[in-house]
């Protein structure tokens, strides 16, 4: 029983993305779903300008609106404080999107990977298409990662939601969500709440530490500390 | 009834079963092993060891290999010098193996009229079809004793590049192994050599140092070593102020301490004006550069100084200049031309030297890669030697000893045809008087990789009628493109060896598909970070879906052996006397066992502990197969100081007046029975006499009139750039905008907002850029971190080939956003003979469509 969070060290990330991408690579997304996001502000006028990357992620909220308004319970809390979806009763309505004021669930409209079901070469008979290098693979994308399986969809159907489930899969092994190991500057820390000893505990003690949104009231459990 | 796909997710997660050939042809999954004894269901796989080649830091990684899929990709962990991470770059590699757009067979040429408007029509081939009408042209130009007008053209190599790039035109009988690096930044290494000695990139002491002046560096995001830096930037900004003179907010300024948004091209002032400051308030290192002999600064400004009363120590020539160059090159004269405030000059020149001798000025292609950007870059490598951080802690580096070997002589296999075809010059008219290349104090020691184009075109030095070019796509990365397009049209036969039916295999008439670099080749580089030099082997973990073979060794192996059945034996000769198994002696059979061998015998000192070098310089692996499996050798810490008796340098101190660029350019001159300052006036310089010798200031040269042409054009890099090849990666377009000011799925032209009101655009809008040379259309974006004035766009898109992602149509050739190199023109640093694409080198109009 843990009460996992996340924490984000400004001052060290350099706005690089691989999270982003290490995130879609671990969880099989397609290439504009993003679990694993930012945004980046510049403010000021020439010269005097100042840009900073500010990565985003579900903010697995202590009271998440999500979990709130799930008529069928898909949208849901484990005991460890990381709020999971269920695929399989996700029946599509789409009210935790509405519910989440930061915007980090996504809703599959299509079927997701379609260029690995495209089935016509760029350059017939001297290029590949989507779907060749798929069942050469054999696998629905070439670098299907078979580990998400392990607590969710690998890849989540048609009509229903998804979103960042802290590597649920990877966590429950002692592993660190994939976002945190891509990190060079080991920006992002990881860890539970409740542990004393936790390093998300000792950078909470140590510097001031900012959420987005605090104001709507989900105690989001992301903290931003320092500055990019 | 067919299954659904949560039905089907539901099945194989229970199972755990690989379910195969399902009916309604689902693609089987390949699941995981369960087991039973745990709960610890885990993914089988193995991390295996290669090299990402992504940008030129040329990073250890490992990727994880399940059933024959690669799936992800992380640092490696026995990489000293990049802390086992890698870069956002390196997990891209996966969508460029994969990528649908791959070419798959050999292809054809079927129309024999060439030219961006017309459809090569190409058709597949065997490659025992391909090799044959290679070879066939090859052995034409040999029997017609035309063997030098084939050109090996190479870009992006491990160094198993000498078989290809080196033996194989030499053998055949060519000289023209033209490599890319003055498209890459060799007016970097021009800095350096003709002050320290030291024609190469250099590495730095972040760890130890106390102030970072990056002049256009973007260690953040590009080149040379961006692991390290992105790993240890949150510290190095604890410890040390980070200065970045750059025209755009980069990611690296945006987590410094002081941004200069210098005017493109005016760095040289900003440089001698720090030199100044320096001087004139006694800030140089003493114990390093020397001091006045009584220990009164006469460096006072607009005065000159007599020599005799300045004592050099390590270094030469300060005295001289400061009289020629530094003496009136006050901040306020600086602040005029650069449009940084003069009060910032002198903050940030105290504030580096204050440092001193852990005072890092960080050169880049940025500031060197100018028209007259070579003394840019001496000057801003000066700077270093001002604070005594030159190879010493806390600065700039040198890199330790990899004791791989070199490629075997090859000279011994010349007939007397390669004797006669290989003492002709080389064909990029390197070694002209317009183009002195003086790589490491040669004349015509560089390549002028750009002026090939015109050199085929002008049929000057000799005409050119075959040329293979390998991870190279001149017509996209070249500026002043168009050249290349008319001179492949003009090149009788052209052979391109590539992943991808790029820009320019759009005019080959062979395309050859080649093993991707960081999944399917045998290769090894050579590179340093953090102190630690490295080998990192390029390792084929993935067995190819298509029928590629390995540019730099199975190729050209599969070429020699066509040319010894048509009766020229000695290329073969030589790769299977010289690359036999250094364990059993073994000839190579094919051209697989020829990559292996050849891998292990250049790599031997490093694995072998039969060789005398083995673990004197670093890592002692158990034997070959350990190498293979920890993928990389490691070397020891690089020694402080090794070479301050001897840089170099003709004077073997650090030269602030260059004797070494001196007799350098004397010789040039020599050569071609003129002075050095027509030399200089060739070269575009308008310094003259002894200011030549010395790093100074040169007015930016920029193409195109203020008037017609209001607006000054720069480009820059990107964090996602896997060189030029990365735009076709859906994962590039989704992340764009982690290049700051850029966006997502878009290719923008970034310009001050108050430019933008002057202009009536609100940002979004499409637009056009004219040049002088060309135009270009894509989106313009309103950022405040791009000066008035300026126009800053990123280099990587406007592909009208190479992929379905990367052009916005590929059957009808339109672009993606814009290429920057169809509206730079061809123009050169030429003293290092670098292409010069940065200074802001030309001008353009905006006009909105």
């Amino acid at each position: 029983m843990a009460r996992f969070a996340m924490v984000i060290d400004l001052h060290k990330c350099v706005g690089c993305a691989a999270c982003d991408i290490a995130c879609k690579i671990e969880n099989n997304l397609d290439a504009d779903v993003h679990w694993s996001d930012h945004f980046t502000e510049t403010r000021g006028s020439f010269p005097n300008v100042r840009y900073q990357y500010v990565p985003t992620l579900c903010n697995h909220c202590e009271d998440a609106p999500c979990v709130k308004v799930c008529p069928t319970k898909a949208m849901f809390k484990n005991g460890d404080g990381i709020v999971l979806h269920n695929a399989d009763t996700c029946i599509g309505c789409r009210s935790c999107q509405l519910a989440c004021p930061y915007n980090v669930i996504y809703f599959n409209e299509e079927q997701q990977h379609n260029m690995y079901r495209n089935d016509q070469p760029l350059m017939p008979g001297l290029t590949a298409s989507g779907k060749e290098i798929a069942d050469k693979a054999k696998a629905p994308i070439p670098n299907y990662n078979p580990d998400r399986e392990k607590t969710y969809q690998g890849i989540r159907q048609k009509g229903i939601v998804e979103k960042c489930t802290f590597c649920d899969h990877r966590v429950k092994e002692g592993k660190q969500p994939a976002c945190v190991e891509a990190c060079p500057p080991e920006a992002r820390i990881f860890g539970d709440l409740d542990d004393r000893k936790s390093k998300v505990n000792q950078l909470l003690g140590k510097h001031t530490s900012r959420q987005l949104l605090k104001s709507k009231g989900t105690r989001p459990k992301v903290f931003y500390i320092r500055d990019f | 009834m067919s299954l659904t796909r949560r039905d089907f997710m539901k099945l194989s997660s229970i199972s755990g079963l690989a379910v195969v050939g399902l009916h309604g042809g689902l693609p089987a999954l390949s699941a995981f092993a369960q087991d039973p004894k745990s709960n610890r269901a885990s993914a089988l796989g193995k991390w295996m060891a290669t090299t990402c080649q992504g940008c030129t830091s040329w990073c250890p990684v490992q990727v994880l290999v399940l059933n024959g899929r690669a799936i992800k990709v992380r640092g490696n962990e026995h990489a000293h010098a990049t802390h086992g991470t890698a870069c956002v770059r390196a997990h891209m590699g996966i969508q460029q193996v994969y990528d649908p757009d791959r070419i798959k067979v050999p292809m054809k040429r079927t129309n024999p009229k060439k030219g961006k408007a017309e459809d090569p029509d190409f058709v597949p081939i065997s490659w025992d079809e391909a090799i044959n009408m290679i070879a066939d042209k090859m052995m034409e130009l040999r029997n017609n004793g035309e063997p030098e007008q084939f050109v090996l053209f190479r870009g992006r190599y491990t160094y198993m590049r000498d078989i290809i790039y080196g033996a194989l035109p030499k053998v055949f009988g060519s000289p023209n192994g033209i490599s890319h690096s003055a498209i890459c930044a060799e007016a970097e290494k021009f800095g350096p050599y003709y002050t320290e000695g030291f024609w190469n990139y250099r590495d730095y002491d972040l760890e130890k140092t106390r102030y970072v002046l990056c002049w256009g560096a973007d260690p953040l995001a590009s080149n040379r070593q961006v692991p390290h830096a992105t790993s240890v930037w949150g510290e190095v900004r604890d410890r040390a102020t980070i200065a970045v003179v750059d025209p755009r907010l980069s990611s690296t300024a945006a987590k410094a301490h002081e941004w200069l948004p210098v005017i493109p091209g005016e760095d040289g002032a900003l440089a001698v004006a720090f030199a100044h400051v320096i001087l004139r308030e006694g800030l140089w290192n003493k114990a390093f550069v020397g001091d006045f002999v009584d220990g009164e600064n006469r460096f006072k400004a607009g005065e000159t100084v007599s020599p005799e009363t300045f004592q050099d120590k390590y270094t030469h020539g300060l005295v001289g200049w400061w009289n020629l160059e530094l003496k009136d090159k006050t901040s306020e004269w600086a602040a005029e031309r650069t449009g940084i405030p003069a009060e910032q000059i002198v903050r940030v020149a105290r504030g580096f030297a204050d440092a001193a001798p852990k005072a890092i000025s960080w050169l880049s292609p940025g500031s060197s890669m100018q028209v007259r950007g070579g003394y840019t870059a001496m000057a801003t490598h000066a700077l270093n030697g001002l604070v005594s951080s030159v190879d010493n802690e806390g600065g700039t580096l040198r890199a330790a000893k990899i004791p791989a070997n070199s490629t075997p002589d090859f000279e011994p296999y010349y007939d007397e045809i390669a004797k006669k075809g290989t003492k002709n010059k080389k064909m990029d008219q390197r070694g002209y008087l317009q183009f002195p290349a003086l790589n490491a104090g040669k004349s015509g020691g560089g390549v002028v990789t750009n002026n090939a184009a015109d050199a085929i075109l002008s049929d000057d030095p000799y005409p050119i009628k075959m040329a293979i070019g390998y991870w190279n796509n001149f017509v996209f990365s070249c500026s002043g493109a168009e050249r290349w397009e008319k001179a492949l049209v003009k090149l009788p036969f052209f052979v391109h060896i590539t992943t991808h039916a790029s820009e320019m295999s759009h005019f080959a008439d062979i395309v050859l598909p080649a093993a991707h670099h960081m999944f399917e080749k045998y290769g090894f580089i050579k590179s340093k970070q953090n102190m630690v030099a490295y080998a990192s082997l390029n390792v084929p973990i993935l067995k190819p879906m298509w029928d590629v073979k390995m540019d730099e060794t199975e190729i050209p192996w599969m070429i020699a052996e066509k040319l010894a059945e048509k009766g020229f034996p000695n290329l073969l000769d030589y790769y299977k006397t010289e690359f036999k198994d250094p364990e059993t002696g073994k000839i190579a059979a094919n051209g697989m066992e020829f990559s292996i061998f050849a891998l292990k015998h250049l790599t031997q000192p490093l694995w072998d502990s039969r060789h005398e070098n083995y673990g004197k310089y670093g890592d002692a692996p158990k034997g070959w197969q350990d190498l293979v499996e920890k993928g990389v050798w490691n070397s020891n810490k690089y020694p402080y100081r090794k070479n301050w008796d001897k840089f170099g340098t003709k004077t073997n101190k650090f030269e602030f007046y260059s004797e070494t660029l001196k007799e350098a350019l004397e010789k040039h001159a020599v050569k071609h029975k003129v002075s050095v300052n027509e030399v200089l006036e060739a070269c575009k310089y308008t310094a003259r006499d002894e200011l030549a010798f010395v790093p100074h200031y040169e007015e930016p040269y920029r193409w195109g009139n203020e008037k017609e042409y209001p607006f000054v054009f720069f480009e820059h890099r990107s964090r996602l750039n896997r060189e030029g090849r990365s735009a076709n990666c859906t994962w590039y377009q989704s992340h764009k905008d982690a290049d700051p000011g850029d966006e997502r799925w878009d290719d923008v032209a970034k310009i001050n907002p108050a430019d933008g009101r002057t202009l009536g655009l609100h940002g979004g809008e499409r637009i056009r850029i004219v040049s002088p040379v060309g135009k270009i259309e894509c989106h313009v974006k309103l950022w405040e971190g791009v000066r008035p004035g300026t126009v800053g766009k990123c280099f990587g898109q406007g592909h009208w080939s190479y992929g379905s992602v990367a052009a916005l149509d590929f059957k009808k050739r339109i672009p993606r956003g814009g290429n920057n190199n169809v509206i730079l023109p061809a123009d050169y640093e030429r003293l290092s003979g670098s292409t010069a694409r940065h200074g802001g080198v030309t001008r353009v109009k905006i006009e909105k469509l």
